[in-house]
């Protein structure tokens, strides 16, 4: 039963009712093996899966609400605690290629705090690379300045 | 016995008792619970890369009452003598095996497809395997229940790459010599259940030199 499925289509696959093809999405939502996405004037796509899943909630989620250029996750990311954009730009170095390093560049525009930002770089020894891409993020996209003291 | 949740909000807790943020993967039931396989796990695996963050976090699990414990009655005796064997720590019913570097001569390939991470006070990054290398581990590791594991593996996920699996074990053939004849034995036994290519077998064959 794995797959997508509109509302209609899940009713006529299970042989269902709409209402009762609703109840048993809703029960399926509940214990973790449906996603949706639509609502409002779109129409909502049911995404079935094999096993309960967790939402993503970690790189590739910060990443893809606030730059332009979405990426495909490579891995599903979940945090427990506090992930931050500071973290996630950290966490782009460290991935690397190409398309990330260019998405992560809009993450810059989102800063709140240089100091964990430069903190958490000098812990994953990424210093350079942040300064590379704070330049190329300065040339590329709007973004804050950073703070003198942290310049190089 | 530990569930999905409560392996979480230990890890989370574990986090906040770490001296250094620390990176590990997960295996076995731990790494099926990640991935929705399963509801529970009688014990938490994970491979750690160097011994330094192995140590960081059984300081911190001491720290909660966990105490070293002698893998007799766990591990088969072959396993017990394995220089590559885990650290074992327990409270309770809830258990820690704690691998370094590889388990039992196999190392863990880079390829990840989940992540999750633990935020506390420091951060604890733990990695998830593959469903194909969670079934060659589960075939090396040799305790009860790891068959059962697969056949679960199986009964969900029916797109199992087994190219993938046999090249994985026998790259790794020359670390561990029994790790084609493990992994043999373990699909002749899924070969009743499930359908699986002749071909894997012959794959098998051809790098045992049985052919």
């Amino acid at each position: 039963m794995e797959g997508k499925y509109t509302l209609e289509l899940f009713a006529e696959k299970k042989g269902l009712t709409k209402n009762s093809a609703l109840n048993l999405l809703s029960k399926l939502k509940k214990q973790g093996y449906i996603t949706v996405s639509g609502g409002g004037k779109q129409k909502r796509i049911y995404t079935i899966y094999k096993t309960p899943q967790e939402q993503a909630n970690g790189f590739y989620t910060i990443v893809n609400k606030y730059s332009p250029e979405k990426l495909v996750p490579k891995f599903k990311h979940i945090v427990k605690g506090k992930y931050t954009v500071e973290r996630a730009i950290i966490d782009g170095i460290k991935i690397g290629d190409v398309r990330t390093l260019t998405a992560t560049e809009h993450l810059f525009r989102h800063l709140k705090n240089w100091k964990l930002l430069f903190d958490l770089a000098k812990k994953n020894k990424v210093i350079g690379k942040l300064h590379l891409l704070y330049k190329s993020a300065r040339k590329n996209t709007k973004t804050k300045t950073m703070p003198k003291r942290y310049e190089k | 016995m530990i569930d999905i949740k409560d392996q979480e909000q230990l890890l989370k807790l574990i986090s906040n008792l770490l001296k250094e943020d620390i990176v590990c993967t997960a295996i076995g039931g731990t790494a099926m619970m990640f991935l929705g396989y399963k509801e529970t796990t009688k014990d938490i695996d994970l491979v750690f890369n160097d011994e330094k963050e192995r140590q960081i976090f059984i300081e911190a699990i001491k720290e909660i009452g966990y105490k070293e414990k002698s893998l007799s009655g766990i591990y088969d005796q072959e396993h017990r003598e394995h220089k590559k064997r885990p650290k074992m720590f327990s409270r309770g019913d809830e258990r820690f095996d704690l691998f370094l570097k590889d388990v039992f001569g196999y190392k863990l390939g880079k390829k990840f497809i989940e992540r999750r991470d633990f935020i506390g006070k420091k951060e604890l990054i733990v990695y998830v395997l593959s469903e194909e290398e969670l079934i060659l581990l589960k075939g090396i590791t040799g305790r009860e229940k790891d068959y059962e594991d697969i056949e679960t593996i199986m009964n969900t996920n029916k797109e199992i790459d087994w190219d993938l699996i046999v090249d994985n074990a026998i790259k790794q053939k020359t670390s561990n010599s029994w790790i084609l004849i493990d992994l043999e034995e373990n699909l002749q036994k899924l070969k009743e259940k499930f359908f699986i290519p002749h071909q894997i077998f012959d794959k098998i064959h051809q790098a045992e030199g049985k052919v």
